[in-house]
């Protein structure tokens, strides 16, 4: 008798399916961002500030992931169901992958823009610490081989780490920082804000990351049922 | 170095980020079908 399909494992028809509507939007974005959206204002960077369609984008994403860490967090505490476990392990993977990029991608904004590659200031020092508390995350996961009190701390940490995610995105708005906040970041000329061409280009990136963010969130847990079976029979052997 | 030079150099980082991360899910997979292959196959 066949084991019941998980709700989390997309069929593969629809993971493909996925994978190609994610590779057409970010190529449509890549499009966009080079020769649709205007350069911007030198004050942000001329040309560098082009990053700002691939950073926003990927710490959305970041965002996102660590939200359904959180989420998932609170159904495996509740339920001890091994699947939303999985669930928050794919998705603190992919968000740290995808902070890893807005943490790279930042600097070389900055260098050329501030004249500096990091300042310790509020935005940029409370996603460092989002990075690292995720990263531990994955790290915790190694430590012990009971799987369900792995989860249980795994869990634990999942909920108290998604403290930091508003204080990450409303930093600019609390504490004074060098880092840009809304519109301005964007701005073509002084003082004008996103454009039509730049809004375009924009919400198609965020869309695009959107769907990567999804379509390696379904192939990630896809992996984690796979490993689970294999360790299963490796048990049963 | 000029701004295209930068932007070109965050581009890579994150194509070359984004595809360091799908190779190394690639190769898990692959070895975790070769594991099953081995026990679906036998001793």
């Amino acid at each position: 008798m066949r084991a019941p399909r998980s709700p989390l494992v997309p069929r593969e028809r629809a993971l493909q399916r996925l994978g190609i509507f994610t590779w057409v939007s970010l190529t449509a974005a890549l499009g966009l961002i080079f020769f649709v959206a205007r350069e911007a204002d030198v004050t942000m960077g001329g040309q560098l500030q082009r990053i700002f369609y691939f950073h926003v984008p990927a710490a959305w994403a970041a965002y996102l992931a660590f939200a359904v860490v959180f989420l998932g967090s609170i159904a495996y505490l509740r339920t001890g169901a091994r699947r939303w476990d999985l669930l928050a392990h794919s998705a603190a993977e992919i968000g740290v992958v995808f902070t890893s990029l807005v943490l790279i991608t930042g600097p070389i904004w900055a260098r050329p823009v501030w004249g500096t590659w990091w300042e310790w200031d509020a935005r940029l020092t409370s996603s460092l610490v989002m990075w690292l508390t995720y990263v531990g995350y994955l790290l915790l996961r190694g430590l012990s081989t009971d799987p369900a009190r792995t989860g249980r701390l795994a869990a634990v940490v999942g909920l108290i780490g998604f403290i930091n995610v508003p204080i990450v995105h409303f930093s600019v708005q609390w504490w004074r920082t060098l880092h840009p906040s809304g519109p301005a970041v964007a701005a073509i000329d002084r003082g004008s804000g996103l454009g039509g061409p730049e809004l375009a280009a924009f919400f198609v990136s965020l869309i695009a990351f959107t769907l990567l963010f999804a379509w390696l969130m379904a192939t990630r847990i896809r992996l984690g049922r796979l490993s689970d079976r294999v360790e299963q029979l490796e048990v049963a052997a | 170095m000029s701004d295209l030079a930068w932007l070109f150099i965050a581009f890579s980082a994150v194509w070359v980020g984004l595809g360091l991360y799908l190779f190394s899910l690639g190769s898990r997979q692959r070895d975790l079908e070769r594991r099953l292959r081995e026990f679906e196959e036998g001793p």
